[in-house]
């Protein structure tokens, strides 16, 4: 127990060297050099705050999937409805007759932030007090149903086409950047920090959570549903509850992304967005914190190799060899480290250890007996 | 004895389905008609609504029958079903291009044979490279390799066909053109017969192949209890992937006989398994009868829906029913089925 | 252990807020933008590799007097997803043009001097995220002189801020007049361009047409997409002051196989119908209606202007009409018309890098990076780069009776497009090709 704990900090104490260098890095530029060009353009920051992100969006269904059991296939439509509801609310503001006093104001993105993770967080509480009563495929069934629901609510206008809130296919654009009273949080290098200062927290807290009594009762009734029951912990309460946290946590980044990108279109939270969030949270470790950092981070580096790389070994490589490659390779992935890299890692990190531990004592023991 | 209560239980589970299934449909074709009341629609546009969802339906309905032949055994909802539609007609329409003998008719049956016999051998490597060495993981895991294996197949295959749509002919006139039969202001393509048709074999031989040979009810066994299957002696390894070869044939014919329906493009698949998972769901991922009257379902009240309201919400409509089935049954997909596969 | 992680807590945000408070004091662009370093070159110049062309990127400026800067072309194009079929081809034709260059040996500036040009090509798999990190990429990294981006009308929104905010020039394939132009002040956008004709253009020669053969109830059938969507928005606004009434309209499913929509279109009563679909959806429901209505008169819109509606279609799409680009019917153009030998040569080589018939898309891919060649064109050697880039701009918005596969486009301030609705050829499917319905013969 205390082991594992001290692994949490030394990551975060790690986590936070690296977001403090980085940041250092790219808002001083020593001698010219950046983030994109020590790492051969490899590592942009354009990238770090889509993995940031993500860390956000996966901190809630690691929670959900890896702690509490319960399999979501469709996280991408609360992902999707938190950049619609800042989208709208903010760029769309006057078509609601929301008074431009009030829309203009600094704090008014902000307020609409807080605002969509009750909305969407509560709507994922009263869906999944009903929804999270099924089990295994059921459920994942019915949490894709809602996944495609919201996307064809978001691309045919909510059915209000008169209003024309979500713009259709093409979307909400013109979105503001978010700001500090008369400080615009913008280029780039300082929507970083942001996104990262917010990702971080949600780590922390996700941390806390797993720690807790209450990250003890989810994983209870993973692994038992009913003996979970008979020690009482109120199982549905529990499942919906996590849930409409992990729906906030993934509207809290849609409405990060939202103000990133600008441009919000509903194609990016389609079933294909939810599928890539379960490859990312799977390829991190599901059940593991810092599989949402690491597994967003793997999944973005390996397609952004082959999107660059590739051709250089390969010059004939196109569009269409890095979808093979990359299906193929996260094949490989699944294979030789089926819970996840995190996971992965470190049970092999403990293997060795032990491994190590153990051919010290046995030679220490053998020695005086003269036995190499 | 145990085994009997299982299979009283099991055939009980069944009918509630099939009857909770036909009500909820009663009512929601009640409802459909009267929203389509709007625009006069006569019995005439009502038959055909119907005629035209059979035909989604019955596609739908071998589609699920891939999912749940592989779930059945190994207990994978297997994505690369997807791959499975989309390689049937591409394939079948490359070799009947080279036109080898001459004669179309005979072109296009061996191009479907030689298309399902690759597919087929596709989802045995699918099956023995990416899911045997992975077998013993989460379940989960195994799904994402399937998805893996869906993502490279597509990929392939834009690499090979090409972004733009493909045509197979259809296969009574063997031209693009098909053969219409229209009666009583009813239009019927010739196609749909093959589909139909095709369905119902696909179905009769699945039963026969279950209730009456050796290999069936090995299979089944593997189903119902895997370390007792192992123990009594049948190879549980080789039964996975004897479900993937057949997965391979029925979502391979499943396109084939869909081919001169539609333009086949290299991402057709993923779309028709999505439809054909919601059928499987239906018939809890290991009943073949209510996973095809599932399938069936709702290809008519999907087009009903469709036909009476904006298409553009037509999947809305898909899985908000899926939703209300779902949670209207809790009673049989809360409690541990008997059949269902435990995780390995 | 619960007190540690709180303690470490104050530590981090202690941090954190230093960090925030220490680049808050920088409020205008002091702390070097990303994009304001051009001349930062030594850190860029490794990174990436270009794709097409392998040719040695150290080409060093000063080696020999004739020879100049390499200019770069940033090109994302969606070869894989949902927009392939409008992607590939683009991205072929990107390839061609790379080629020529590289044969070539590049292009010349109007002081004599010669400049390598390089045209990088990236895929932005059909997605707005993909194609944003693209375009950033491009920008930053590879210092592109000029974006041709991209095949959709989202993954274009998705570039115009960054396009915008980073002062570089954006040719866009994608069709949206949004794209452009500024839907609240109505205002051209500064940075974007596109030389792809619109729906509204479209729909105004369709119009144009129904009117001439009597038609005056129509039902409109779209494919449920940006595209499709756009038809309808477009059919809205300009069917009715040519006198004709939309009495039915629906969205149909890109990839649906059953067509309810079609009793309805019966129950109307309408005397044709326009399909506003992109192959191979347009061809599936041309084939449908077709059967359910063997006699009705079928219009396409600009989206079908491509061989696979022929070919998928077949004999039901004999007989029906759309407007199209002069692409499509390059041979039977008269031997006046600039674009007839251009269009001509250009189907001869793109027979080169694809096996696929020329389609209207490839034209768009053509006619972007077109304009961005032409405009490097007038640029003098030397210079900044974000200079090179606000000229690059301004002769974009200074095109003249520039000659494409679509005929001439004239740009302006006030017009980023220049596209002139009589330049479409509007033609008629007859025995398997697409041919020249002249306006004598609209019957």
């Amino acid at each position: 127990m205390k082991h594992k704990i001290s692994i949490d900090t030394q990551a975060f104490g790690v986590g936070i060297l690296l977001f403090g260098a980085i940041a250092w890095l790219e808002f001083v530029k020593p001698s010219g050099y950046s983030l994109a060009s020590l790492t051969g353009g490899l590592l942009t920051l354009d990238m770090l705050i889509r993995v940031g992100l993500f860390t956000i969006v996966l901190v809630g269904l690691n929670l959900v999937m890896g702690y509490a059991g319960q399999v979501s296939l469709g996280q991408a439509a609360f992902y999707g409805m938190g950049a619609f509801f800042s989208a709208i609310l903010t760029a769309r503001a006057s078509v609601l007759g929301i008074p431009p006093a009030l829309a203009q104001a600094w704090w008014w993105a902000w307020v609409v932030m807080l605002a969509g993770m009750c909305f969407v967080g509560g709507i994922a509480y009263l869906v999944g007090l009903p929804v999270l009563r099924l089990r295994g495929h059921y459920l994942a069934m019915a949490t894709l149903g809602i996944g495609v629901v919201v996307y064809v609510l978001l691309k045919e206008n909510l059915g209000l086409a008169h209003l024309n809130l979500t713009g259709g296919f093409d979307g909400v654009a013109a979105i503001p950047r978010l700001r500090l009273g008369e400080w615009t949080i913008w280029p780039v290098e300082r929507y970083f920090v942001l996104v990262w200062i917010v990702a971080m927290g949600v780590i922390w807290v996700g941390l806390n959570i797993v720690n807790s009594r209450y990250g003890r009762s989810l994983r209870a009734l993973h692994s038992n549903q009913s003996a979970a029951e008979s020690v009482g912990v109120a199982v549905h309460r529990a499942k919906a509850q996590i849930f409409a946290l992990s729906a906030a946590l993934a509207s809290l980044a849609g409405s990060l992304y939202a103000h990133f990108q600008s441009a919000v279109i509903p194609a990016t939270f389609g079933f294909g967005e939810s599928l890539e969030l379960v490859v990312m949270s799977s390829v991190g470790g599901l059940a593991s914190i810092w599989g949402a950092p690491l597994g967003t981070l793997a999944i973005l580096l390996l397609r952004e190799i082959l999107r660059t790389q590739l051709r250089v070994i390969l010059p004939s490589a196109k569009g269409e060899v890095e979808a093979v490659a990359f299906g193929l390779l996260l094949i490989v992935i699944m294979i030789f480290m089926p819970e996840g890299l995190t996971t992965g890692t470190l049970k092999r990190y403990r293997q060795w250890r032990a491994h190590r531990q153990l051919k010290k004592e046995l030679s220490e023991l053998l020695e005086p007996l003269g036995v190499k | 004895m145990g085994v009997m209560k299982i299979e009283w239980l099991d055939k009980l589970g069944k009918r509630v389905a099939t009857y909770w299934l036909g009500i909820v449909a009663f009512l929601m074709l009640l409802g459909l008609i009267a929203l389509g009341s709007r625009y006069n629609f006569g019995v005439v546009e009502y038959a055909q609504f119907v005629l035209d969802g059979l035909r989604a339906g019955a596609i739908y309905a071998l589609v699920a029958l891939g999912f749940v032949t592989v779930y059945r055994v190994t207990g994978v909802i297997n994505f690369a079903q997807g791959a499975f539609i989309m390689l049937g007609p591409m394939m079948t329409i490359s070799f009947y291009e080279q036109g080898w003998f001459g004669t179309p008719a005979l072109d296009l049956f061996t191009g479907a044979l030689l298309a399902i016999g690759i597919t087929t051998l596709i989802g045995v490597l699918v099956e023995r490279l990416a899911l045997y060495p992975a077998r013993r993981t989460l379940p989960l895991t195994k799904v994402i390799i399937t998805i893996g294996a869906y993502l490279a197949l597509q990929g392939a295959a834009l690499l090979i066909w090409g972004p733009q749509g493909h045509v197979l002919p259809a296969f009574t006139t063997l031209t693009p053109a098909d053969q219409s039969f229209r009666f009583a202001g009813l239009l019927v393509k010739a196609q749909s017969l093959w589909i139909w048709g095709t369905t119902a074999l696909a179905l009769a031989l699945l039963a026969l192949f279950f209730e009456r040979t050796i290999l069936g009810k090995a299979m089944r066994a593997c189903a119902v209890n895997r370390m007792a299957a192992q123990l009594m002696g049948i190879r549980v390894d080789m039964m996975a992937t004897l479900s993937f070869a057949m997965a391979a044939i029925l979502g391979s014919l499943g396109g084939i006989v869909l081919g001169p329906v539609t333009r086949p493009t290299y991402d057709m698949g993923l779309d028709l398994a999505l439809k054909g998972f919601v059928a499987a769901i239906m018939g809890g991922l290991v009943n073949f009868p209510v996973a095809v009257v599932g399938g069936v379902l709702l290809g008519v009240l999907e087009n009903f829906w469709a036909g009476v309201t904006q298409a553009g919400f037509k999947d809305l409509f898909a899985f908000v029913v899926l939703i209300v089935i779902l949670v209207l049954q809790p009673y049989r997909f809360m409690m541990d089925s008997p059949t269902e596969v435990e995780p390995t | 252990m619960k007190v540690r992680h709180e303690l470490l807590l104050v530590v981090v945000s202690i941090a954190m807020v230093a960090l925030f408070v220490a680049c808050a004091p920088a409020p205008t662009p002091t702390p070097v933008p990303p994009t304001a370093a051009p001349t930062v070159v030594p850190p860029t110049a490794a990174p990436t590799k270009p794709p097409a062309t392998t040719a040695s990127p150290t080409t060093a400026p000063t080696a020999a007097p004739k020879v100049g800067v390499v200019y770069k072309i940033g090109f994302i194009s969606a070869a894989t997803g949902a927009a392939a079929s409008l992607g590939v081809p683009e991205r072929d034709v990107a390839k061609l043009v790379a080629d020529q260059l590289k044969a070539a040996g590049g292009i010349v500036g109007p002081d004599g001097v010669k400049h390598e040009v390089q045209i990088l090509i990236f895929d932005d798999q059909s997605s707005a995220d993909t194609a944003a990190t693209l375009a950033r990429r491009l920008i930053e990294q590879e210092q592109v002189h000029v974006l041709v981006a991209s095949t959709q009308t989202g993954t274009s929104t998705a570039i115009v801020p960054i396009a915008t905010e980073a002062k570089v020039p954006n040719i866009s394939m994608a069709s949206a007049r949004s794209l452009i132009e500024d839907p609240q002040t109505k205002k051209m956008r500064e940075w974007i361009f596109k030389p792809v004709p619109e729906n509204s253009h479209s729909a105004g020669k369709q119009a144009e047409y129904l009117k001439a053969v009597g038609v005056t109830k129509v039902c409109h059938l779209y494919e449920n997409s940006s595209y499709g969507q756009d038809t309808l928005a477009s059919a809205n606004a300009v069917f009715p002051t040519a006198g004709i009434t939309i009495v039915y309209s629906d969205a149909f499913d890109p990839k649906a196989t059953e067509f309810p929509q079609l009793a309805k279109v019966k129950a109307s009563g309408c005397q044709a119908v326009v399909i506003g679909a992109i192959p191979p959806a347009s061809p599936v429901m041309n084939v449908a209606v077709r059967d359910a209505l063997p006699d009705v008169r079928i219009v396409h819109g600009h989206g079908s202007c491509s061989p696979d509606l022929i070919k998928a279609a077949g004999k039901a799409a004999e007989g029906t009409v759309m407007p199209c680009g002069k692409i499509l019917v390059a041979d039977s153009l008269p031997d006046s018309d600039p674009a007839k030998a251009l269009n001509l040569k250009l189907i001869k080589d793109y027979a080169t890098v694809s096996k696929e018939p020329i389609s209207t898309f490839a034209g768009h891919g053509y006619d972007a990076l077109q304009w961005a060649i032409a405009a490097l064109k007038t640029l003098p050697n030397g210079g900044a780069l974000a200079e090179q880039r606000a000229k690059i701009r301004t002769a974009l918005e200074n095109l003249k009776d520039f000659p494409t596969t679509h005929g001439l486009y004239n740009t302006s301030p006030t017009d980023h497009l220049g596209f002139n609705a009589s330049e479409f050829a509007f033609v008629v499917v007859k025995d398997g090709k697409f041919v020249v319905l002249p306006k004598e013969q609209w019957k």
